[in-house]
């Protein structure tokens, strides 16, 4: 592995390197944090089956978030694994969107949350379907077959919760309009994006992967009459976090601080 | 993927539809006979492929499944249609229940029933036993 992990690593020019890692970390970090918080609801989803799929789901995305951890560990070459670099952070440290900042809140804000993020992401994993950086176009052709049931599941319970007149829609409508502000901060612009996209790492910069994106959804939210997300203040993007992901944050990494250098 | 789901997608805009069983069949390789897994409760098909795909297919180990609502899966479970009290053996591929007659046939002659390793078998009167009847010896 170590012959695999110099090449990759050396063969970067350093401004690529630097933009291939905010990429990663910040799409690893993505899928990290919700699934975590997806995992908030095994024991205690609506029903036996719900649970089953809503828990599987979360393993999904920790299992994607922890190929994007061990990819970015390559491209860093610098000694830290994939636990490391998930684990070993302050919650400042991390850089998922603030779409994700949530605390799990209810069924609704759950699949609200699954729904605009599945959405997004899947906007940006086209965008590094043909990406010129081998292994994470490799590792995305994989995660996108995953994702495409991910987003089935979503728009499944999106559509239903608004089918339904009364509490079902009230609660969406009420999630989705606190969601809504932060939806957008997926495409928050990464400071490297430039040579990322010039160097056809990725498609295209983070503005025209949002303006996609409210394009692949606006058909569903007029048809369901739901309201679209609203522009989203994206200063601060995937840097400030609130105390639902410092509370989640304690929890995920409980095990690992007690003995960081235990070997599992 | 939804374009691989059931069409009936409509079920969303009902009123709020109550739970109900969903049987589920896999497939486990390209070939096999479709087997029955199991089943699983749903409001309506689509979210019964849905929880069909989390209970018998996220390991990996279905490439088809096939869910169909409990309510229309015809049942027949009675006796008198499927475990008639008569002997029916002879409709069988193997014919008749040798074993009452042999034991009668035994006792008529006062013999025990054959050693498996015996190497010549006495005769028996009444029914002289070829060894290929004992397939039928049950």
């Amino acid at each position: 592995m170590t012959t695999i992990r110099a090449t990759l690593a050396a063969g970067l020019a350093p401004e690529l390197r630097a933009g291939l890692d905010e990429l990663l970390l910040s799409m690893a970090d993505d899928e990290f944090v919700i699934g975590f918080s997806d995992s908030e609801w095994t024991g205690i989803a609506p029903i036996l089956e719900e649970d089953v799929a809503m828990s599987s789901l979360a393993q999904d995305e920790l299992g994607h978030a922890a190929a994007l951890f061990a990819l970015l560990a390559q491209v860093r070459d610098d000694g830290f694994d994939a636990d490391a670099i998930a684990y070993d952070r302050q919650p400042n440290e991390y850089r998922h969107a603030r779409l994700l900042d949530h605390g799990r809140g209810d069924w609704a804000m759950t699949i609200a949350r699954r729904y605009l993020y599945d959405t997004a992401d899947g906007v940006r994993l086209e965008a590094v379907a043909a990406s010129t950086f081998t292994p994470l176009r490799e590792l995305v052709d994989k995660i996108r077959r995953e994702e495409r049931y991910h987003v089935m599941h979503a728009t499944t319970w999106l559509e239903r919760l608004a089918a339904h007149e009364g509490e079902p829609r009230e609660r969406l409508i009420a999630a989705l309009e606190e969601l809504g502000p932060h939806a957008a901060t997926v495409f928050t612009p990464l400071d490297g994006e430039g040579v990322l996209v010039g160097a056809g790492v990725v498609a295209a910069s983070m503005a025209e992967l949002e303006t996609r994106w409210r394009a692949s959804i606006a058909t569903a939210f007029v048809q369901l009459g739901l309201p679209m997300p609203a522009a989203s203040d994206l200063q601060e993007g995937r840097t400030l976090h609130g105390e639902p992901f410092r509370w989640l944050w304690t929890e995920f990494t409980s095990v690992r601080r007690l003995e960081p250098v235990a070997t599992w | 993927m939804t374009d691989q789901l059931p069409a009936d997608r409509g079920s969303a805009s009902e009123a709020s539809s109550p739970l109900e069983p969903w049987e589920v069949f896999r497939q486990e390789k390209e070939g096999d006979p479709m087997r029955h897994g199991g089943a699983v409760m749903a409001p309506d098909a689509v979210l019964a492929v849905h929880y069909a795909r989390e209970m018998y297919g996220r390991r990996q180990e279905s490439v088809r499944l096939w869910v169909v609502r409990r309510a229309d899966v015809h049942d027949l479970s009675d006796p008198d249609l499927l475990q008639p009290p008569l002997d029916r053996s002879f409709k069988k591929p193997g014919g008749y229940v040798m074993r009452d007659k042999l034991a009668a046939a035994r006792e008529q002659s006062g013999q025990s029933k054959p050693k498996a390793k015996a190497g010549r078998r006495p005769a028996i009167a009444a029914a002289p036993v070829q060894p290929t009847t004992h397939e039928n010896d049950r």
